[in-house]
């Protein structure tokens, strides 16, 4: 092919394929927002079904066609569900555990994070390979046989049965020692020359530098005791000691048929109200949680 | 750097851990082992149960034999081999359609997360509200007052309405209201992971397919995708032990009969047999189910990994 | 307050502990450091410099020998009570507070009698601040400031206990080349208004002489020679310190002595009367060679490189163990080389001769 020919090739098909591109680069962006929509709504109607069914009489609930707009917003619907599932104790019940069971399991992750990341002891590599190990295991297993520990120990029906077994993952001392290795040893050596002790310095120095990771382990922790279900259910099914999930369970045992769904999904909506607010202001912790856990609560 | 002869002061900072990792991790290892090979045994004297026992598989062969079993082992798998492959790839295409876009990115990232931070029984709850049908169902002649949002919607594009979940409806329409909520719900893990993944790709080599005009299927298939092999390896392999362990979103929609009424139990998995086990007092039996669904998690993500280590490229 | 080594020796076990050797990184370290000096630790990478540093800060325990601050043994005695001051290599300064809470943190940690009010310690951390010119940097966080910027905040950190000893790892290191210089000024003006006993460690020669009141060289875990920068410059106890002092290094020869005489290949240099016949390494410093029609050493040229105010000349000779040798003229005449071969005088007081096998020098009488 001659030098000219080529680039008059070029100069057209250029010309041309810039035209197209155009065109196709729109085309191309305007399918993927369609999908991407189209997505975001299907994720999302289940909440928007929720929120507007909970607002329903039981009268327009059932009509059919159904309402994509409560005729009239019906908010004695969630008095109803408030006092039907009695949410006000299993708030407070939950709100109790979970506080609690997050301090405590804070305070104990950071001492064993602190001790893998930074102190020397014999069997240290050891240890920590062996904790890890039992990250493998199914949480199915440990139950089974904690169920009767805690029924021997006679604690059943208590608020320790509910904080206690769950006081230590894994999980979080592996997240906090990860971060705590990397702050740098020359701080923890400045440290001893100003005169720290090494307590002083992990509540100084490390704990304020790993915020963001103890963020996350606070906020997982909270979700994990919200959404607790099976082992409550176990050890704690009394009324003075059941838990939100449980609570909200029992209070509606009928899933089908011809039940008040109002009410029930008033009371979902209450459930999951305060996770969706912990989500919109703490997100960014969340996902960087989520991201490096894949453990669910 | 520093020499603490201080050996003490680790095993002090250690200490609280390693008491409560004796009793509630440790322990139960050796004792749920142990307890799977005590056949006849409830290890629950105090509540009346049986402390006899002799050692053997009986427990074992009771478990596998049961037709519980047999019927939750089907359903675990269904479910697993189902809905992990259509949640990952479902995923895959919204991870790439987002990292492909630049407004409104934050907030659909968003919208696709919330589903995460949910309470599943909750959920569980407002999805049997979409597929209930209120009326007689079930009956020869059924009357119905709602048909319930989905089969609405069905009707709307002209299809005939499905007993999804009530009394009388089939196993399989069970199966697909259950796999739709679990794909639902392992979306935004999913997603996070692979959108964290696709940020991590050079652009270059983006850039290299863009200058030997690479149509962009082919990029998908051939750049994204081989190079996202790690993370889609990870949440596959989370998918599958998630999906091993599912039991709450199967309380949310069925309630504690796991199944609609007229078939309690019918979708029911292997947690949950491992929870009436518990429930009946037979520990022993729960022990066997755990260790075996233990087994068969180890094996699967074995299988995940061996597949993964060929075909994962790097 | 000065401070005493004595037989300071330091051991780490092996790391292999099947076929590894334990390493002597520091062996049997003796020396008195004078109060209100600034020491200049000196030697190659590895040389125990470090280690000793961080044995007289506590942050390592000796394996054996003694450290005294003053009369007062502080060899068991923890970092936290000895009372000294540590600047270290990338300054180790706690990101997540500010200049001033960085300074401030010593201070909060006093307990019993030292312990300070708020308003004494702010006073203190301002002084110091003063003291290194960041006054204006108090309320800025480390990840903010410049490089010399976090070195001045760092020796901030470590002065406002008012430390009896500062110790100072490798303070110039991370800085670039403008900056060291500056710094280093600073370095020595700090010390001396204050007069606290200073040790400091590098790896350059250079940095070392030009601020010390003494220096100790090091390699292997053994100290070579102590003394003023000068004097160890100008009279080398060994091939090492010959070598590793002076930019450009100085040029060594394979020599021998025959008769009195110091030939360099088939060059008789000078006379070296009263020692014995030897085979020896002579070393000759790049300003003790005069260009001089008729002089001993004859060299092959290479070039000129002409430095501003002097001018070095790179010639080859046979008997060199480097494969050029260099040697500084002063410029006041211009140099053209020719083909010819280039003939030096040497200056014999930059001339050292040491043992072929030890490298050990061997003095003989100038005239």
């Amino acid at each position: 092919m001659s030098q000219s020919v080529m680039k008059v090739m070029q100069g057209r098909d250029l010309r041309k394929t810039s035209a197209r591109q155009k065109i196709t680069h729109i085309l191309s962006q305007a399918g993927i927002y369609l999908f991407l929509l189209l997505m975001a709504a299907i994720v999302l109607f289940p909440f928007y079904w929720m929120i507007i069914s909970s607002l329903k009489s039981l009268v327009e609930y059932r009509l059919s066609p159904p309402t994509f707009w409560p005729m009239q917003a019906l908010f004695s619907n969630y008095a109803d569900a408030f006092t039907t599932a009695s949410l006000g104790v299993l708030f407070k019940n939950t709100m109790i555990v979970g506080l609690v069971s997050t301090l405590l399991s804070l305070v104990i992750t950071i001492f064993t994070a602190f001790a893998f990341a930074r102190l020397q002891f014999k069997g240290k590599e050891l240890l920590f390979a062996a904790l890890l190990a039992t990250m493998m295991i199914p949480g199915e297993l440990f139950t089974i046989t904690n169920y009767a520990t805690v029924t021997h120990l006679n604690i059943t029906g208590t608020y320790t049965v509910l904080i206690v077994p769950f006081l230590v993952s894994v999980f979080y001392i592996y997240l906090l020692r990860q971060n705590f290795l990397q702050i740098p040893n020359e701080l923890y050596l400045a440290a001893k020359v100003d005169g720290t002790s090494d307590m002083k310095y992990l509540w100084k120095v490390m704990v304020p530098l790993s915020l963001p990771t103890l963020i996350s382990i606070t906020i997982l922790k909270m979700m994990g005791a919200w959404n607790s279900y099976i082992w409550p259910r176990l050890v704690a099914n009394d009324p003075e000691h059941r838990l939100i999930t449980n609570g909200l369970r029992n209070a509606f045992t009928d899933t089908t048929g011809d039940v008040n769904y109002p009410v029930q999904m008033a009371a979902v909506a209450l459930v999951s109200l305060p996770l969706f607010l912990v989500f919109v202001f703490l997100r960014k912790y969340i996902m960087s949680g989520v991201s490096r856990s894949g453990i669910k609560g | 750097m520093v020499e603490s002869k201080q050996q003490w002061k680790a095993w002090l900072y250690l200490s609280p851990a390693i008491v409560l990792l004796l009793i509630f991790t440790v322990w139960p290892i050796i004792n749920t082992v142990a307890m799977a090979f005590m056949e006849d045994y409830s290890g629950l004297a105090k509540i009346g149960g049986d402390t006899a026992f002799r050692f053997g598989i009986g427990n074992f062969a009771k478990v596998v034999q049961n037709a519980d079993f047999q019927q939750a082992l089907i359903n675990t798998v269904l479910l697993c081999v189902i809905s992990v492959p259509i949640s990952t790839i479902l995923a895959l295409l919204i991870a790439v359609a987002l990292h492909a876009i630049k407004p409104l990115q934050k907030a659909l990232q968003t919208i696709f997360f919330l589903p995460y931070v949910t309470n599943s029984i909750a959920i569980g709850m407002v999805f049997a509200a979409m597929f209930n049908v209120i009326g007689s169902v079930g009956t020869r002649r059924p009357l119905i007052s709602s048909y319930g949002i989905v089969n609405d919607i069905i009707r709307f594009f002209g299809g005939n309405w499905v007993n999804w979940i009530n009394s009388g409806s089939e196993h399989w329409a069970n199966m697909f209201v259950l796999i739709t909520y679990i794909v639902w719900n392992a979306l935004p893990f999913k997603i996070l992971i692979l959108l964290g993944g696709l940020t991590g790709i050079n652009k270059q080599y983006y850039e290299a397919a863009k200058v030997d005009s690479t149509p962009r299927w082919r990029v998908l298939t051939r750049i994204t995708v081989p190079l996202l092999s790690p993370m889609l390896a990870y949440v596959v392999i989370t998918g599958f032990i998630g999906g091993f362990k599912e039991y709450t979103s199967i309380v949310g929609i069925f309630g504690e009969s796991m199944g609609p009424v007229h078939a309690k139990g019918s979708m029911n998995t292997m947690v949950g047999l491992i929870y009436d086990s518990l429930a009946s007092n037979n520990q022993g039996r729960a022990s066997a189910a755990a260790l075996i669904l233990f087994g068969i998690i180890l094996v699967v993500t074995l299988i995940n990994l061996w597949v993964s280590k060929k075909h994962v490229h790097y | 307050m000065n401070i005493v080594l004595q037989n300071l020796t330091k051991i780490f076990p092996s790391r292999n502990k099947k076929s590894g050797e334990e390493v002597v990184a520091v062996n049997n370290f003796n020396f008195e450091i004078p109060d209100g000096k600034l020491i200049g630790l000196l030697g190659p990478s590895g040389c125990g410099k470090s280690t000793t540093l961080y044995m007289i800060s506590g942050l390592q325990k000796p394996t054996s020998g003694r450290i005294f601050f003053g009369d007062d043994d502080v060899t068991e005695m923890s970092t936290e009570n000895r009372g000294i001051g540590l600047v270290f290599q990338n300054y180790a300064l706690y990101p997540h507070l500010t200049v001033k809470q960085n300074i401030l943190f010593p201070l909060q940690n006093l307990r019993g009698k030292d312990k300070m009010d708020k308003n004494a310690m702010l006073d203190r951390a301002y002084e110091a601040a003063k003291l290194v010119q960041i006054e204006q940097l108090l309320d800025r966080k480390p990840s903010e400031l410049s490089g010399g910027q976090q070195q001045r905040v760092a020796i901030a950190r470590a002065l406002v206990k008012m430390p009896k000893v500062l110790l100072l790892d490798e303070p110039l290191s991370n800085l670039d080349a403008r900056l060291r210089l500056q710094t280093r000024e600073e370095i020595r003006r700090i010390q001396k208004e204050t007069g606290i006993t200073t040790v400091f460690v590098t790896h350059d020669q250079e940095e070392a002489m030009s601020i010390s009141d003494m220096i100790v060289v090091m390699k292997a875990g053994i100290v070579q020679q102590i003394g003023k920068p000068q004097d160890v410059y100008d009279d080398p106890a060994n091939l090492f310190v010959a070598k590793f002092l002076g930019t450009p290094p100085i040029n060594v020869f394979s020599g021998r002595v025959q008769e009195g005489h110091l030939y360099i290949g088939e060059d008789r240099i000078i006379d070296v009367k009263g020692v014995p016949d030897q085979e020896v390494v002579a070393g000759i410093r790049p300003e003790g060679f005069v260009l001089s029609d008729g002089g001993p050493l004859t060299c092959a040229p290479v070039n000129v490189e002409v430095m501003g105010r002097d001018v070095s000349v790179v010639s080859t000779h046979p008997a060199s163990l480097n494969p050029l040798v260099r040697s500084i003229i002063n410029a006041d005449n211009r140099i053209e080389l020719g083909d010819s071969p280039v003939r030096y005088a040497i200056k014999p007081r930059k001339l050292f001769i040491f043992k072929k096998e030890t490298g050990e020098r061997i003095n003989f009488e100038v005239k």
